[in-house]
């Protein structure tokens, strides 16, 4: 049999794999981000779905029974529940206290510890060591601190001549008591965005800005602060939506008392879920508050794009 | 009077001395051009005279002036970043604006100013744009434009055009020329490529491990380089270095305290084996288009570059290395020029 011609070159048939390489790319790609899609889906989008499904039935978690009523939880807490309103009032002084105290307290401890100096390592751990302090310890030791007449804070300012309330027995300073503690506990985390930001703004900009003749308050204003615009987006988004969702630190410190004085939507939504038992009631509030979030950070993204 | 004077100018960063001495005169107009390798401290020195580096010791004088202790903005300099240092966030007007604006100069005057500026430098049509729409060539541009707005006294560059491609660089390099022709100012300017120290400047300073290593105009360090370090700096390919013994013979004009000899690749001519003052051997021949430039090796294995107009011979080709007296460069063992 004579031998077949040899091109030295190698036909398609023959080394053609079974699925082509873009499939084959695909399919790893798939591989990677399936288990996190996976674990988005089932654990994500899965309970989000029964929420919104919950929402419109009257379940009581302990007859097992769901009964739909389509949009009558939300007309009832909208409408018809008083408390509603007043926790959302809360939620919203909350955030007002917080988030601005937060951010401005960051960016001086941010703008502070961003320069070269000894201690500087030190001091910047000081400050980020409560972001991770377990919340359940913070809250216990600032409720002790924050006690009557036998709390630290109060002899300390006994000290001084001054008769502290009572923090967080009453009306008027618990809630300022909880933001301030809150803001002191997470702060850290925020100071540690900013000072990456001011990291990364070249010296150069500062350096041309003070041979023109700016003054430290003028390269502030008129420099640093604009380019740490998309910076400053980021922090008040996750901030707000923080402090919309504050739980545990109201739940161990106050409670949500005096007279509800604390009582803010997220831990309004654990007590008509799982002490009241009323999951479609506490699921019609859960929608409630993610639509108010979403709205605040879709606005918050509209007022950077117009500043842009 | 503009002029400036730097008398023992030191500085320290903790326990290093980055700037080790520097005593310098710039004339009123005089465009100056400090040049040396990386680290050298060259920007150092600018960035003392703009005020953004303290001096450690020493007495820097603009003009009349002492101004060791005076605010940066209060010196009458304007600086060009390497970088433009252009704000993201403003557009080319505000940009140009700025220092005005920080300065408390009224609108309309601002506006004025910046848009005569615009229009020396060919900006006007950018003037809305913001820097990031800009190529690098017209971000520089604004740059020095921003520098002109404040009218400044003296003007300094920090190798502006180090982020440009080449061609924009010798475009640039003309624009810089014939602004400082238009202006009169006294310039500036840092820069590690010799050939921009070479072409823009009335006076070079070249500067090593922080300490001035020669002043002169380009073609006195050309020509009459003071040492080893900037008979090597300067010019390119960079100039040949000998041993003395290595020639047979005495050379023409050869000083007593001579141990090395330098030639300039230009200067070299190929002749016959055993004409020259030194043979060679070709090892490879780069051709550039306008000329070859030949890596010959001598026979103390030593190699050579010599710059060839013409045809060049094939490798291995034997071949003498002729140059007219008057182009060699004598050494002592110091380094210092042997005359």
């Amino acid at each position: 049999m004579p031998a077949k011609p040899t091109t030295g070159i190698v036909t398609q048939d023959a080394s053609t794999p079974w699925l082509t390489l873009k499939m084959r790319e695909a399919m790893e790609a798939w591989l990677f981000i399936g288990p996190t899609l996976a674990g988005f889906l089932i654990f994500f989008i899965g309970p989000l779905i029964a929420v919104v499904w919950y929402s419109m039935t009257e379940w009581n978690l302990l007859a097992q029974q769901a009964t739909f009523v389509g949009l009558d939880n939300y007309d009832d807490a909208l409408f018809r529940n008083p408390d509603f309103w007043l926790v959302v009032r809360n939620s919203v002084i909350f955030a007002l206290g917080l988030v601005p105290f937060n951010m401005a307290l960051a960016l001086a401890l941010a703008i502070s510890l961003s320069r070269r100096f000894v201690g500087v390592v030190f001091f910047r751990t000081v400050f980020f060591a409560p972001v991770v302090t377990s919340a359940v310890a913070w809250a216990i030791v600032w409720k002790f601190l924050l006690q009557g007449e036998a709390g630290f804070v109060n002899q300390m300012l006994a000290h001084i001549g001054i008769n502290g309330p009572n923090w967080l027995r009453e009306p008027d300073w618990a809630m300022a008591a909880v933001i301030v503690t809150r803001v002191i506990k997470m702060v850290g985390l925020n100071m540690i965005l900013y000072i990456a930001a001011l990291q990364a703004i070249p010296r150069d900009y500062e350096a041309a800005a003070r041979l023109e003749g700016a003054s430290n308050w003028q390269i502030f204003r008129l420099v640093i602060w604009p380019l740490l615009g998309p910076t400053t987006l980021v922090i008040m988004v996750i901030t707000t939506i923080g402090s919309f969702k504050v739980f545990d630190h109201i739940y161990l410190m106050t409670g949500g008392g005096p007279e509800n004085g604390t009582l803010v939507l997220a831990f309004y939504i654990y007590k008509q879920g799982f002490e009241f038992f009323d999951v479609g009631y506490a699921s019609a509030l859960a929608m409630i508050m993610f639509v108010i979030v979403m709205v605040l950070t879709l606005v918050q993204l509209a007022l950077r794009r117009r500043d842009t | 009077m503009t002029s400036l004077t730097l008398a023992g100018i030191r500085k320290r960063f903790g326990k290093v001395d980055v700037i080790r001495g520097v005593d310098l005169r710039v004339a009123d107009g005089e465009f100056v051009v400090f040049v040396g390798p990386s680290g050298c401290g060259k920007s150092t020195l600018l960035r003392m005279i703009a005020g953004l580096e303290d001096i450690s010791e020493g007495e820097l004088r603009i003009g009349d002036r002492i101004v060791n202790e005076v605010q940066p903005a209060k010196r009458g300099v304007a600086m060009v970043f390497q970088s433009y240092a252009l704000y993201p966030h403003l557009t080319v007007r505000d940009n140009m604006g700025f220092g005005l604006k920080v300065r408390g100069v009224p609108p309309h005057e601002r506006r004025q100013r910046v848009e005569a500026a615009a229009a020396t430098l060919k900006l006007d049509a950018l003037l809305q744009r913001f820097p990031r729409e800009l190529s690098g060539g017209q971000r520089q541009r604004v740059a020095i434009g921003r520098a002109i707005v404040g009218e400044p006294d003296v003007f300094l560059f920090d190798e502006p055009l180090s982020n440009l491609d080449a061609e924009l660089r010798v475009h640039m390099r003309s624009e810089i020329a014939s602004l400082h022709k238009r202006l009169g100012n006294t310039m500036i300017y840092v820069t590690h490529d010799q050939i921009e120290a070479m072409t823009l400047a009335d006076k070079i300073v070249v500067l090593r491990d922080g300490q001035v290593e020669q002043v002169g105009t380009p073609r006195q360090l050309y020509e009459r380089p003071g040492n080893l370090f900037v008979a090597q700096f300067i010019g390119s390919p960079k100039m040949n270095i000998l041993p003395i013994e290595a020639v047979a013979g005495k050379l023409p004009g050869q000083p007593k305290t001579a141990s090395l000899v330098g030639v300039r690749p230009e200067d070299l001519e190929l002749t016959e084996p055993g004409s020259g003052f030194v043979d060679a051997r070709i090892l490879i021949s780069e051709y550039t288009g306008a000329s070859s430039l030949l890596h010959v090796q001598l026979p103390s294995g030593q190699v050579f570059l010599v710059a060839h107009d013409g045809e060049a011979p094939p490798a291995d080709t034997s071949v003498g290395l002729a140059v007219e007296p008057g182009r060699l460069h004598f050494f002592a063992d110091s380094g210092r020029r042997a005359d």
